[in-house]
């Protein structure tokens, strides 16, 4: 991927012989080489951006296919007690599960670990049919009031288009591999109508990790989808709340009570889809074919009896709710409900995002638990709306565990910057929670059900990092300079037990310097002649105490001392490492971790 | 990356781009044609919610009427009309805080708006909230409105005059008050609005002065008759009221108010000992008849209280004003004299005291005795 642009080779010292050795071209064939490298750059960059023009142009048809089978099958105005809301969503549960086993195959699920999947396992590889099931059967899906959300079904209609796209042009495997978390970007950027959210999310669950030489493609990607979006649908911010103002910082508390609620309920939420999911899958084959009906059914008969809002993505709800539509007592239901829905929904295998519902339980449990509380507190200056908005970007950390992007996504899809102090505490506080009573996130045990082993980002997070410094020693032998003679150097070397030696090069650089050949200069009475010029070999890599282990490994086997030397002077040494303390120190932290 | 070993892409970047933009027009128009049709449809199904929530609110059913408001705004999120319709529905059923939010982000994107203004202004008179309906009544009076802008910016001026008078704010209803009638002509109908308004807000000065102008216009407007004989009776000016006031009781003989108002003035007048034109004699005669009647009224109130007026330390109250009066009585006398100028004002002066003691005592009082004590407020007035 990346890796050859942001690696540390390139932070350390240019390796003279590794220059050396590279092949001889003519400067023809250079600079064409150079002109190329550039050029693929540009379209590359160019390329995001039609990749977010057509994922833009696939999510709004996406949404409208969406509300017109919405429409079509539950009407304009859902209302508890009528047969649509028990036969339509059971019905379709029945063509979804029928399309999902013969038709489309890839496209159950949410498709943010199928996007993973495709970046990691198959070079970017995922194929156009996926993006047609998957807008087919999320709309179906959705439309029929499955509690799921159009979010991440966007995003590996994105992914797909992208990766589509860059096989149709014939793209190299690993552009090809970039593509995937492009389109990812722009396909939720695009549902989202939030850039900023989507990038961060790509990176945070998709990537895995932050990479410069993709991020410009990624960004790019996500704002040309959302212009596209907004030009259809308009810019308006999702949700509409009055400005937040804490009167009082202590009121603080009161959103640090809904973290803690909030991280409890994610984790409830986690453990039911992790534990019906398991059972579910292993059930007989045939029993698929009926579990989105029967999962369809007993969200209809929620929907029949009273409570139609856990039908569908819900954002009009979540809009009602943080405009104080509903007492606090009916958005705690609607919260509970909806944990249940979504779960029966998501591990029957219907294709289906859980962003919406996310921000749907947290936007109710927000708004029960800001209620509940200005009964106790009627001093609390915050609204329903705020507490409903908070209550979202924390069931996101919490639940989703990415808990950057549930901080900007708060922010943008409410176009409100004044609520961002008490998002951080509340979103902290349940991501904090989540993660010790929930050590595994979501997607991770998504994917561990399903056989597979992705990188996680939470995880690369935990684990330690070994530096440079951890392995290195200080030098207590001579350090020698490139301007003194050879006879000098060799009497300096006596008094040292060692075999090689590091020389400071002038003006700058750093060669290393064997006992025998120092010894066999002066033998050739070469002894008054000056070191530099004498040295067999070009200059050595050198390093910095803070950069990771694995680059030492780049270079311990080239030579067998390499210099560590300080960021602020290269010419002063802070220590020496070699291949075998690398490797000692790899096998002490390996030990430590069996126990 | 092998860069030697040039991908597709790059070997032929024109014919790709120019592929992809045409790909991308056309992908746009097919979409917007798409979008367009759709649009179209929910405008369709959003009228049709938004009419029948305004049907259900006029049928006196507000809560389908918000679902169907609210429904009517999934469909069509930035219509202007129907945001402010369900803002309005909202505060008219008490939502008071959903309803500031819709009409709060209505209002940062029309700030200017004078209905949005007004709504807002409705908003936080209702919450009584009042510099706030103060600034949003004050915006919808100089914000933009469509058609019939002078109407509906008067109209908008007047609910703010009518909600500062409910909230007895009646320096800042005078001051809007005083603009209004300046602003423009105003009809006879509207001018004998705002000289009531004006009597309302305690400007009878301003409502005298509103009346006389209606009645300039049409002169036999008993209302306006009316209104200026008691603005006249409240500035003290009794024979500027009676004046009006006869006339207002021979065209309405039915206005118990304006009788009322008139047989006081009469009396007032009757019993003034200080009016203009009134000979020494007379004046004398109406003291000693106020004195006469200051002490009836004394003996009614304390017999009404059940105080003893023959206390034997009568040092406060009713009987120290009792003890005060019999020792006055023989002084009547000296009225004619002209040694004793200054007795009449004494007099005077002392049976003010007692009607002021009386209501304090026993409550307002009737006929002469009510003459006299708003002739004792009237001269205390004078005084100040």
């Amino acid at each position: 991927m990346s890796s050859s642009s942001n690696s540390p080779t390139v932070t350390a010292g240019v390796p003279v012989a590794s220059q050396a050795e590279a092949p001889k071209r003519l400067p023809w064939a250079k600079w064409f080489a150079l002109s190329a490298s550039f050029q693929e750059e540009r379209l590359f960059l160019l390329l995001a951006v039609f990749i977010g023009l057509f994922s833009g142009l696939a999510v709004v048809c996406f949404r409208l296919a969406i509300d017109w089978s919405r429409i079509w099958l539950l009407g304009p105005l859902p209302q508890p007690h009528s047969w649509r809301l028990l036969v339509a969503p059971t019905a379709a549960g029945l063509i979804l599960a029928a399309l999902v086993m013969r038709v489309f195959p890839s496209v159950r699920g949410s498709g943010v670990n199928q996007t993973k999947a495709a970046l990691y396992i198959y070079n970017g590889y995922i194929p156009f049919r996926t993006a047609i099931g998957k807008f087919i059967t999320a709309a179906l899906a959705i439309g029929s009031g499955q509690s799921l959300g159009p979010e991440d079904p966007s995003l590996q209609i994105g992914a797909s288009l992208a990766s589509a796209l860059g096989r149709r042009l014939e793209l190299s495997r690993e552009k090809l591999r970039l593509l995937a978390p492009v389109g990812a970007a722009a396909g939720l950027a695009a549902a989202f109508n939030a850039p900023i959210s989507a990038v961060l999310f790509v990176i945070e669950e998709v990537i895995g990790r932050w990479s410069a030489g993709i991020l410009g493609s990624v960004v790019l990607s996500a704002i040309s989808s959302v212009v596209v979006v907004r030009w259809f649908l308009g810019s308006e911010p999702l949700f509409r709340i009055p400005s937040v103002s804490l009167v009082r910082p202590t009121e603080l508390i009161a959103y640090a009570v809904l973290g803690v609620a909030g991280g409890v309920a994610a984790v409830i939420f986690a453990r039911a889809i992790g534990y019906l999911r398991a059972r579910l899958k292993a059930r007989p084959r045939w029993t698929q074919y009926f579990q989105p009906a029967l999962a369809g059914l007993l969200i209809g008969l929620i929907g029949y009896l009273g409570f139609p809002q856990v039908m569908g993505a819900g954002y009009e709800y979540m809009d009602q709710a943080m405009h104080d539509q509903f007492t606090w007592k009916v958005l705690a239901i609607l919260a509970g409900l909806k944990i249940l829905a979504t779960t029966l929904s998501f591990v029957s295998g219907t294709p289906g995002g859980m962003f919406a519902p996310t921000l749907f339980i947290g936007a109710m449990l927000g708004g029960a638990v800001g209620g509940a509380e200005r009964i106790f507190y009627p001093h609390l200056t915050g609204s329903t709306g705020t507490y409903a908005l908070v209550g979202m970007g924390v069931l996101f950390a919490g639940f989703l565990r990415a808990p950057m992007t549930s901080v900007f996504m708060v922010l943008e899809v409410s176009g409100n910057y004044s609520i961002i102090v008490p998002v951080i505490l509340a979103n902290g506080i349940a991501y904090v929670i989540s993660r010790s009573l929930q050590p595994t996130p979501i997607f991770d045990m998504l994917t561990r059900q399903d056989g597979l082993e992705l990188p996680s980002l939470e995880e690369q997070r935990e684990q330690v990092v070994l530096r440079v410094e951890d392995a290195m020693r200080v030098s207590t032998d001579p350090v020698l300079n490139s301007e003194e003679s050879v006879q000098q150097a060799y009497q300096r070397v006596q008094e040292s037990q060692a075999d090689f030696f590091l020389v400071r090069l002038h003006p700058s650089g750093w060669a290393s310097v064997s006992r025998d050949l120092l010894k066999r200069l002066v033998s050739e009475g070469k002894g008054e002649m000056t070191l530099g010029p004498m040295l067999p070999t070009g200059r050595l890599p050198y390093l910095h105490p803070d950069l990771p282990l694995e680059a030492a490994l780049r270079h311990v086997y080239e030579a067998p001392l390499v210099p560590v030397v300080s960021r602020a002077d290269f010419r002063k040494l802070e220590g020496v490492i070699s291949r075998e303390a690398v490797l000692n120190k790899y096998k002490v932290v390996s030990r430590e971790e069996r126990g | 990356m092998n860069h030697v070993i040039l991908e597709p892409i790059t070997r032929r970047p024109p014919v790709v781009i120019a592929g992809l933009v045409v790909i991308a027009v056309l992908a746009f128009l097919a979409v917007n044609r798409l979008v367009h049709r759709f649009q179209e449809q929910e405008k369709a199904w959003a009228r049709q919610l938004f009419e029948s929530g305004q049907a259900d609110l006029r049928a006196g059913k507000p809560e389908k009427a918000l679902e169907e408001l609210r429904a009517a705004l999934t469909y069509s999120r930035d219509n202007f009309q129907y945001q402010l319709a369900l803002a309005r529905a909202l505060r008219d059923t008490g939502r008071t805080e959903e309803s500031e939010a819709y009409l709060i982000n209505l209002w940062e994107h029309l700030p200017q708006d004078g209905a949005v203004n007004l709504a807002l202004g409705r908003l936080y008179a209702r919450e009584q909230s009042l510099d706030k309906a103060i600034q949003y009544y004050h915006n919808a009076v100089y914000g933009v409105w469509g058609a019939d802008a002078d109407t509906r910016r008067r109209d908008a001026r007047l609910e703010l005059i009518e909600f500062l008078l409910r909230e007895h704010a009646f320096p800042q209803a005078q001051a809007d008050l005083i603009t209004l009638a300046a602003s423009e002509p105003l009809s006879p109908e509207l001018q004998l609005q705002v000289a009531r308004l004006f009597a309302q807000a305690q400007d009878n000065e301003h409502a005298l002065a509103q009346f006389r102008e209606v009645l300039n216009q049409d002169h036999g407007n008993t209302a306006a008759l009316a209104g200026a004989g008691d603005a006249a009776f409240r500035l003290g000016r009794y024979r500027t009221a009676e004046g009006y006031l006869q006339n207002a009781v021979k065209a309405d003989p039915e206005d118990a108010q304006a009788k009322h108002l008139l047989e006081t003035s009469s009396l007032i007048l009757q019993a003034d000992p200080f009016g203009r034109r009134v000979s020494s004699a007379e004046r004398n005669r109406r003291v000693r008849r106020a004195f006469e009647q200051a002490g009836k009224r004394l003996e009614s109130c304390a017999s009404a209280k059940g105080i003893d007026l023959n206390s034997p330390s009568p040092s406060t109250g009713l009987p120290s004003l009792k003890a005060r009066w019999n020792a006055m009585k023989p002084r009547l006398g000296e009225l004619n004299a002209p040694s004793a100028a200054d007795m009449p004002d004494a007099v005077m002066d002392f049976v003010f005291e007692i009607e002021q003691q009386t209501k304090i005592a026993c409550g307002p009082p009737a006929e002469l005795d009510q003459a006299l004590l708003l002739l004792s407020q009237d001269r205390a007035g004078a005084e100040q």
